[in-house]
């Protein structure tokens, strides 16, 4: 008989592992034996990728492992979320409006951002690459977002951030605005009116957290 | 004053002689569109008008770089698949509609151009080489980078899971990309001779923000080694080298692939910002020419004044590289910088990179 912290752990090291056979054969494991869903994506799933994000800051983990592992992840969480109770009372999670700025198409860097965000708690709405400024702007008004990221990797696509933030002042748009990607700085980012910036994806779910308040 | 003409300076490098000052190659491509007037897109789009806009850019700005044709999303064209020229708002470079590769099993049916003609890319390189040719400058087209030309020609985010779970497809579509370079750079010897070809190899998916120093050692040294063991069999006699972004963890694997090769031509590198050039100074200065590597954005966003200061910070680090020292960014000109951008570079070197 496996135990229920087994089966978490087994489910975190999937997670971390990058294994989704694993994981799926894990998340269906704790359904059967009646572990609670969000204990399980708790403390399996979230409790793996929050492994896989400090090893990724420490340069132990590169890109190619955080993608299996963001697979195996979603592997276990399509299992256990249609088991999860929706509690009326818990505080709504923030919501993200994420996106690459317009001219570019360089995703990977906004995809690992989304989710890590994801694992945070936040809600993630992903508007794609090479996205025009008002897209960012009408999509952040439409879902009332508290906030906008904007990732570039190209200095011609970077220049697209500071319409985004004007455009949103003007229309008094409560969202907050992060920045990233590899062109982009502490000093760029205070120059456009960004509210802040993330040098990597560790980071970026660091500043999303304190402008929320979370 | 200048006491040599840009092409005396640059040879005067070449040949390990000290020239009057420190040269410039400010890595303009896009950039150069503005001076002509034309759309960025066509300096990818069309070899003869980049070879137009890079001839009018150096003639005007009197720096040492010759026009020159490559890009970063080099692959899926020459592999059957589509891309797109850099048209559209925000563009900077040419990038990928259609990957060749989509699934493990397009590996296999995947065919490398042979050497007898250029292909994709490389027929607009033919076309901006032969201009450069006809008027004594070298032909600079791209020999790589292997891994990051075969992380587009497949659908990127499944190539650097296949490192995992597929390595042998993985190796594979290396294989087929590494010989499609050796291919063309064999075609452009064959119409040049080897002493007027100028290969660039460089690319930013094997960056450390992107993988580790092991699978740079698994999956992009081998075919590196592969390409470059054929470069020194042509005798091609120098290799532009631009490892982009933070390439820090791969160092040792440059370092290993010049000693096993016993290079004997000349490696002029141009890291990224983030590579400090102390670093490059210790490891290559001895045989290679070093390259400055001011940071792009700065130059975007920062003042004539300011970029002026940073390449002289620059210039003070690498003077006195014993192979040689060239002023460069740390990677692409960017083409939205301000026209008085170039000159801060050049201005900075008559001020501060003369040779006693």
């Amino acid at each position: 008989m496996v135990s229920k912290e087994e089966i978490l752990e087994g489910l975190a090291k999937a997670v971390i592992d990058g294994d989704e056979v694993k994981s799926e054969e894990l998340a269906k494991k704790s359904l059967e034996v009646g572990i609670d869903p969000y204990e399980s994506l708790m403390k399996g799933c979230n409790k793996g990728m929050a492994k896989v994000s400090d090893l990724y800051e420490i340069k132990e983990m590169f890109v190619p492992e955080i993608l299996l592992s963001a697979d195996a992840m979603y592997a276990a969480i399509d299992i256990l979320k249609p088991h999860l109770k929706v509690d009326a009372s818990a505080k709504k999670p923030a919501k993200v409006i994420i996106g690459v700025a317009q001219g570019d198409i360089h995703d990977i860097g906004k995809n690992l951002v989304k989710m890590m965000l994801e694992v945070a708690g936040f809600i993630m709405i992903d508007v794609g690459k090479d996205v025009p400024v008002d897209t960012f702007v009408k999509k952040t008004i439409e879902e009332d977002a508290d906030i906008v990221a904007i990732s570039a990797l190209m200095t011609t696509s970077m220049m697209y951030m500071e319409p985004v933030i004007k455009k949103l002042k003007e229309n008094t748009a409560k969202a907050k605005v992060v920045i990233g990607g590899a062109p982009i700085n502490n000093d760029f980012a205070n120059k456009i009116g960004a509210d802040g910036y993330g040098k990597d994806a560790v980071e970026a779910v660091k500043v999303s957290k304190k402008l929320v308040g979370a | 004053m200048d006491k040599m003409t840009p092409p005396e300076r640059f040879q005067a490098v070449l040949m390990g002689e000290k020239p009057d000052r420190v040269p410039v190659i400010p890595f303009i491509l896009g950039f150069c569109t503005k001076i002509v007037g034309m759309p960025l897109g066509d300096l990818y789009a069309d070899g003869n008008k980049s070879f137009e806009a890079q001839f009018m850019s150096m003639r005007l700005y009197g720096y040492e770089q010759t026009p020159m044709y490559g890009y970063a999303s080099c692959g899926p064209w020459e592999f059957g698949g589509k891309i797109g020229f850099p048209y559209g708002e925000g563009h900077s470079a040419p990038y990928v509609i259609e990957h060749p590769v989509n699934e493990i099993g397009d590996i296999d049916k995947l065919e490398v151009p042979d050497s007898d003609k250029p292909v994709g890319g490389f027929v607009e390189a033919q076309k901006l080489c032969d201009r450069c040719v006809e008027m004594g400058m070298p032909g600079i087209f791209q020999g790589g980078s292997v891994f990051t030309a075969a992380a587009v020609v497949a659908d990127t985010t499944k190539f650097l899971k296949w490192m995992k779970t597929e390595p042998k497809s993985a190796h594979a579509l290396l294989d087929k990309v590494s010989q499609m370079f050796i291919n063309q750079i064999e075609y452009f010897v064959n119409r040049y001779g080897a002493d007027k070809c100028v290969v660039f190899d460089g690319g930013p998916v094997e960056a450390n923000t992107v993988i580790s120093p092991q699978k740079f050692e698994e999956f992009a040294f081998p075919y590196m080694m592969k390409v470059h063991k054929k470069i020194r069999e042509f005798d091609i006699p120098v290799t532009l080298m631009h490892p982009c972004a933070d390439q820090n963890l791969n160092i040792p694997y440059y370092i290993k692939m010049r000693e096993s090769l016993n290079w004997k031509g000349i490696y002029a590198w141009i890291f990224g910002p983030e590579t400090p050039l102390k670093t490059q100074i210790e490891k290559f200065g001895t045989h290679d020419i070093i390259g400055g590597n001011v940071d792009p954005p700065s130059i975007q966003t920062k003042s004539y004044q300011e970029v002026v200061q940073l390449c002289k910070e620059n210039i003070e680090q690498g003077i006195d590289n014993p192979r040689g020292f060239i002023l460069c960014p740390g990677c692409e000109f960017p083409p939205l910088a301000e026209p008085i951008k170039p000159m801060a570079f050049i201005d900075a070197a008559r001020q501060f990179g003369v040779y006693k």
